[in-house]
């Protein structure tokens, strides 16, 4: 069923064509994969959680909420938890819901869809800036304190009624109370749910794990297209930086950089991340290249007198990404990891409690060692990153062609 | 051979200046900088004084400066050739030629620097010393069970439980243990803090029971606060190679050697032991290089946890009092390890795989 690429792309109409012909066998492995990936039932138990965590995260604010969904307070019906809904928080709704219409649609590719949901997400960002403003004034107390005084008629409450920032001032003796029914992983020294804290966090994992991840996929693929396509004195000099940057262990490199970083927060610390493991992407996308680029196709592409950016990205590149895009979960797994290790070291995230700085809080906290700030939170990181690299796993046990071979 | 290592110690060096240029230009250009608290250890002075304080600390250590003349002179400094400098690393004579690399003085403590490491790597290379064995044999043994069990309930259960291990957060860990075993309310069996107690000095080298009294001694002492640091350190590097033992020998039962050997109808032990075991070695020696680098990023967390001085807690005190000299001597010698790793991972090859050559 493979179409030879070189003959279409000699015939004429050669983009189009050639991306048609050279995606035609790797989707084809691609399903194979997948079917392979879902069979096993590591993949499926790591999926689940991952859903699981991506619910959290995505209906957080919905979940665990000081505000009610809607609440009659003396007389008049208003709706706090969606009136104090941040810009981000539509964002994502808006994400999920157009990521969900494209995978039931089932119209376009994988690449296709990424790009129609970058496209969208950046178009609706202005709007959404503009119009949706949360009132800056916040007491996170008040509804209970009209709960007290008998002001609210009818109130329709989160699962969780607490916010994360919430620190139960009306109740002083809340404070480091053990799981209970009312709080279900106690709460920290400040009187604050750690549930409510946990699965706000799980937003902070998520998208330093997609987003580091991301950023360092795309400086890894360009550098290495690059190095892979311009062999010579280009490579000699690319190959130097990377063994520059593969030679200072990572955690020390990451460190160094953001314990001299002022200002951190969320975004930093995914720059930073991603700034710094991109190398291995870099090595496999030219070692790839070095191959494709001796392909007839490209050859002929080469021949065509087609500009080197479309050789290089359109055609060589679409046979090198899916591999790539595979091994990158293992990547996922480690950036959450590394942002915990660093909130964990006291250099990472400064005024979000991500699940770093809780455990941190539970072993430097000042209240000695507090069982449900540490045990809740590091066992939230760890079935996520072992989430991530079961999945990891599976994959990569369905894309090996020697392993497939002896089953 | 020779000519090979020969090249790749010289390509070391460039790839080191480039090293130390990147960490040094992050500290330099970063909001904040490097000398802004050189003097928070010296709290309670007025705004004069503390003025005066920083512009003597600032001249002292030649932070006012252009960087790149900051560089350089670091780098003179810290190079076996050069011109000889003093404490501080300002060039003393016009002379160049041969003189003994100086890592600088510390700028939070004012301690010479290469002081300093003496201290920590010996306890972090003990650290280490006694994480690799036990990595190695676990990985080892459990990697032979796996392939022999191949796609068992054994195989598969120890593949699962050696992922989970390997994802098992050692911060997590760590916490943990100190929480639940180094604690009156729980269990108290193990030490919290340190390599030492504070009594140690006192006690005779050996374990001894005198006059009915069992005293641990010294050493039973230090053996005793390394146990949960050190198994903090190497349970999640054994689960990386225990995967790669179990691939690689089922790799070689699958050769023809193998076969012939059950052929020959020779036991089972004999067979994997002799025949196939030592022929799956190859991967496990040539990664060894590898896994030194990743302990001492490993040593980082679990030394703050365990509030052992050694290398990283070194690091992590640098990096809260921002200091760069020794942070630039930490990363000097990580990446030196590094590189030497490397490089003795490439030799590996070579010596483990004869067809495997470097001479052109």
């Amino acid at each position: 069923m493979s179409i030879d690429p070189t003959a279409l792309a000699v015939e004429g109409s050669f983009a189009p064509a050639d991306d048609r012909a050279s995606q035609a066998p790797s989707r084809s492995l691609i399903r194979q994969a997948y079917h392979d990936t879902l069979s096993s039932v590591g993949a499926r138990i790591g999926l689940a959680w991952l859903f699981l965590l991506l619910f959290f995260a995505v209906f957080a604010p919905f979940l665990a909420n000081s505000h009610p969904y809607a609440a009659k307070i003396n007389g008049k019906w208003s709706f706090p938890a969606f009136t104090f809904l941040t810009p981000s928080d539509v964002l994502l709704l808006v994400a999920v819901a157009v990521a969900a219409t494209l995978f039931f649609w089932r119209r376009f590719t994988f690449l296709q869809s990424i790009g129609i949901l970058s496209g969208i997400l950046l178009i609706a960002a202005v709007p959404v800036r503009h119009w949706v403003k949360p009132p800056d004034v916040d007491v996170l107390e008040r509804y209970r304190d009209y709960q007290a005084q008998g002001e609210i008629q009818h109130a329709i409450y989160a699962p969780i009624p607490y916010s994360p920032q919430d620190r139960l001032r009306d109740q002083p003796d809340a404070r480091l109370r053990p799981p209970s029914r009312k709080h279900w992983a106690g709460t920290d020294t400040n009187g604050a749910d750690v549930f409510s804290m946990l699965l706000h966090a799980s937003r902070i994992a998520l998208s330093i794990g997609f987003l580091a991840t991301a950023i360092s996929l795309v400086i890894g693929i360009i550098y290495g297209a690059v190095m892979g396509y311009f062999v010579g004195v280009t490579d000699l000099i690319a190959m130097r930086i990377i063994e520059i940057v593969d030679s200072i262990p990572t955690l020390f490199l990451l460190i160094a950089i953001t314990a001299f970083i002022e200002k951190r927060n969320i975004y930093v610390l995914m720059a930073v991340i991603g700034a710094i493991s991109w190398t291995g992407y870099a090595r496999f996308i030219r070692a790839e290249f070095f191959t494709i680029r001796k392909l007839d196709y490209v050859q002929a592409a080469v021949a065509a007198g087609l500009p080197k950016r479309i050789i290089l990205f359109r055609h060589m590149l679409a046979n090198a990404l899916t591999p790539i895009l595979v091994s990158s979960t293992f990547g996922v797994a480690s950036a959450i990891l590394y942002e915990s290790i660093l909130s964990f070291l006291g250099i990472g995230l400064v005024d979000e409690a991500s699940w770093g700085v809780l455990l941190q809080q539970a072993r430097a906290g000042g209240a000695g060692f507090v069982w449900w700030i540490a045990l809740f939170p590091g066992a939230a990181i760890f079935l996520t990153v072992f989430a991530y690299n079961l999945v990891g796993e599976a994959i990569r046990d369905a894309l090996d062609p020697k392993l497939r071979k002896r089953d | 051979m020779a000519s090979y290592i020969l090249r790749r110690v010289l390509l070391m060096f460039p790839t080191l200046i480039g090293v130390t240029l990147v960490v040094f230009f992050v500290m330099a250009w970063t909001p904040g900088g490097i000398g802004a608290s050189l003097i928070s250890n010296e709290q309670g002075m007025r705004p004069a004084e503390r003025k005066a304080m920083e512009a003597y600390y600032r001249k002292r250590y030649g932070l006012n400066d252009h960087y790149y003349v900051q560089y350089l002179r670091w780098l003179n400094s810290v190079s076996p050739i050069g011109f000889k400098t003093s404490g501080q690393g300002f060039p003393e004579a016009w002379r160049f030629g041969l003189k003994p690399p100086d890592l600088g003085e510390a700028f939070a403590t004012h301690r010479r620097v290469s002081e300093m490491l003496k201290d920590a790597i010996p306890i972090t290379l003990l650290l280490e010393c006694l994480s690799l064995p036990l990595i190695y044999g676990i990985a080892i043994s459990t990697g032979i069970a796996a392939a022999r069990a191949r796609g068992k309930l054994v195989d598969v259960g120890l593949g699962f439980t050696l992922i989970g291990l390997f994802s098992l957060p050692s911060i997590w860990i760590g916490v943990l243990m100190i929480g639940f075993l180094c604690n009156d309310s729980y269990v108290h069996l193990f030490p919290s803090n340190g390599l030492h107690d504070m009594r140690s000095d006192a006690m005779t080298f050996l374990p001894n029971l005198s006059g009915g009294h069992f005293t641990r001694g010294w050493m039973l002492d230090m053996a005793w606060h390394l146990c949960l640091p050190v198994i903090c350190l190497s349970y999640s590097g054994f689960a990386f190679l225990s995967r790669l033992q179990r691939g690689a020998l089922l790799e070689s039962l699958g050769q023809d050697y193998v076969r012939t050997a059950r052929a020959k109808g020779l036991a089972e032990r004999v067979v994997v032991f002799r025949h196939a075991f030592r022929n799956s070695l190859m991967p496990l020696i040539t990664v060894s290089a590898n896994i030194l680098p990743g302990l001492i990023g490993g040593s980082i967390i679990v030394e703050t946890i365990f509030g052992i001085q050694g290398m990283g807690k070194l690091t992590i005190d640098a990096v809260n009092s921002r200091d760069r000299e020794v942070l630039m001597a930490v990363t000097l010698i990580a990446s030196i390890l590094q590189l030497f790793g490397n490089l003795i991972s490439d030799l590996t090859y070579a010596v483990a795989d004869p067809r495997v050559s470097y001479v052109d």
